[in-house]
């Protein structure tokens, strides 16, 4: 028995080494240096076999003695065998069937601490500043139903922290082409304010362009919207068409800084809009994206007997091209604004930004020119205190510290090219402490967590 | 005599078996529930594609094949891929794909989840639609 056991090893060894040597002579790769140590692999294994036979033997032996001295170790239990797949399987089906929105509602965030001769968004201050420590969770409510809340703690124009409710919105899924968002939301117009949001990490730059950031960071656009929010994309061929509609309650100017008006209006002003874009997938111009966008808005202001203040037009288009490589991000806006409140009159301004960004692999340089033309005689800009026309130039770039950590740095200049006297909604430039134009060198340690 | 051939032939088959297993075929399956092609299997794991007609996709993650995954159909590695996600999630609140441990919690799930969609490089027997083959 034994020796048909080993003729039978002999023989199966035998056939791997003919597999073996015939798989390289079919690869037609192998040198022979190689075979002679497949040969000398081989020897030790038949070495390693007729071991192993002898070791068989001597057990065969032991067993023939009887039973008793066949060693104690009991035969397995089929019965117990069985109970314990039965438990493996279990755990494999519990674990299958486990989702990720049963382990609690995790909570994400981001956080940043800058450090500067100005503060970024508020140029009168100087010194290191607490960016804003942002808060976002999105509970799973069902298949179709969406939410996301996003609070941040952030520090004002005034020093003071103070905690916003930057965004919250219950929505139901239709389909991959239709969407409906319903609350407080980021207003979908350019790259920028819907792609980026408040996290700074997610941003290769150190801070957004001054134009479209938010409200109370010296921002002049409705960056924020209560209402109705329907979006969807929809595949085609080598990209997808991507749409957004919304309609929510028109802005007010308080206190020189645009308010979106949570609660509701007075008023029933209203704010409409639209964004259309495409994105390119695959071939030679893969992650780029382009669109178009625009709103009509009527918007208020806290004068109690005239509150209606503008009919705010805005057009736009954008262009971004997001690689591995490269992340380059062109905005574009022109406004046409009818007076409400008696004064004559229609005003036209625009602004613009672009950025240009190499992802290397030890960091992100890039560099950015933006410019704001904005109609002073216009009052949706007039009555905002940082509603002034400027240009600046700026030279960052962003290291990765780890997967959630990052530091920026940024030189910029900016020119304020308005002379803004004081009105009957704001003080003036000079008594806010607003330089004509200034010179930044700006640091950021941003996270994620 | 018989024997010895027998046994030349199991030898032989043993090694050509191995070969093919270390190709590592990456299968994708979904519940049977879905109708997926192949070409829409990147759209799903980028979070792009959320329905495949009027079925809620619900694809998983699997650890064990995941770096083959991530190589040979997202076409990027771990770190973009979590990027890629965390950004996603921050726009839109979408979460990312929960992550199974093994072939057989992937199989496991995909059978008893409607609109599940996960992938494996085993058998998947029986139970599940095989979507594409990588």
């Amino acid at each position: 028995m034994f020796n048909k056991l080993l003729i039978s090893a002999r023989a199966i060894a035998l056939g791997v080494a003919l597999s073996i040597a015939s798989l390289p002579a079919a690869a037609d790769s192998v040198s022979d240096a190689k075979l002679e140590e497949m040969q000398k692999k081989l020897d030790q294994s038949m070495k390693m076999i007729e071991a192993l036979g002898a070791r068989v033997k001597e057990l065969e032996g032991h067993a023939s003695n009887g039973p008793a001295a066949a060693g104690a170790a009991p035969a397995p239990n089929p019965q117990r065998l069985e109970a314990v797949e039965q438990k493996v399987a279990q755990i494999e089906t519990a674990n299958a069937t486990r989702q990720s929105d049963d382990s609690g509602l995790p909570i994400h965030g981001f956080a940043d601490v800058n450090v500067g001769n100005h503060n970024l968004y508020f140029p009168y201050a100087k010194g290191t500043n607490v960016g804003s420590l942002d808060f976002y969770l999105a509970p799973k409510l069902g298949d179709r139903v969406v939410s996301l809340a996003e609070l941040i703690f952030e520090t004002g124009p005034d020093g003071h922290v103070g905690t916003d409710l930057e965004r919250f919105q219950i929505g139901y899924q239709f389909n991959d082409q239709a969407t409906v968002w319903v609350g407080r939301f980021h207003t979908p117009y350019g790259y920028v304010n819907t792609a980026l949001h408040h996290g700074v990490w997610l941003a290769d730059a150190l801070r957004r362009p001054k134009f479209v950031n938010f409200e109370d960071k010296g921002g002049v656009m409705p960056a924020h919207t209560t209402g109705v929010w329907v979006t969807g994309a929809q595949r085609e061929g080598d990209g997808k068409f991507l749409y957004d509609f919304y309609v929510g309650n028109g802005q007010q100017i308080q206190g020189g800084t645009l308010d979106m008006q949570t609660g509701g209006n007075l008023h029933g002003a209203a704010i409409a809009g639209t964004r259309l874009s495409y994105q390119f997938i695959g071939g030679a111009v893969d992650g780029l994206l382009v669109g178009v966008n625009g709103f009509t808005d009527k918007v208020n202001d806290d004068n109690a007997t005239n509150p209606a203040l503008i009919r705010l037009n805005m057009v736009g288009a954008y262009a971004v091209y997001d690689t591995d490589t490269w992340e380059h991000i062109i905005e574009a806006y022109s406004f046409h604004d009818k007076s409400l409140n008696g004064s004559p009159g229609t005003h036209r301004s625009e602004a613009w930004f672009a950025q240009f960004g190499y992802r290397a692999s030890w960091g992100v340089p890039y560099i950015r020119y933006e410019r704001a033309m904005l109609d002073q005689s216009d009052p949706y800009f007039s009555e905002q205190t940082f509603g002034a026309s400027y240009y600046r130039s700026a030279l960052g770039v962003r290291f990765d510290i780890n997967a959630k950590s990052s530091i920026k740095f940024e030189v910029a200049h900016t020119r304020n090219t308005d002379d803004r006297p004081a009105t009957d909604y704001r003080p003036s430039d000079a008594e806010i402490g607003l330089p004509q134009q200034f010179n930044e060198i700006l640091a950021q340690y941003a996270v994620r967590f | 005599m018989r024997i010895q051939i027998l046994a030349v032939a199991v030898g032989t088959f043993l090694v050509s078996w191995g070969t093919a297993a270390g190709a590592g075929d990456l299968v994708v399956i979904c519940n049977t529930s879905v109708s997926l092609k192949a070409d829409e299997v990147r759209d799903v794991y980028f979070g792009d594609k959320g329905f495949a007609g009027p079925v809620k996709l619900l694809p998983a993650d699997n650890s064990a094949a995941q770096d083959a995954f991530l190589e040979k159909v997202m076409k990027l590695d771990a770190k973009k891929y979590a990027g890629v996600w965390i950004k996603k999630a921050f726009r839109d609140g979408s979460a990312p794909p929960p992550l199974k441990a093994s072939d057989a919690e992937a199989i496991a799930y995909v059978k008893q989840t409607a609109g599940a969609c996960s992938y494996i490089t085993s058998a998947p027997g029986d139970g599940v639609v095989v979507v594409a083959k990588f």
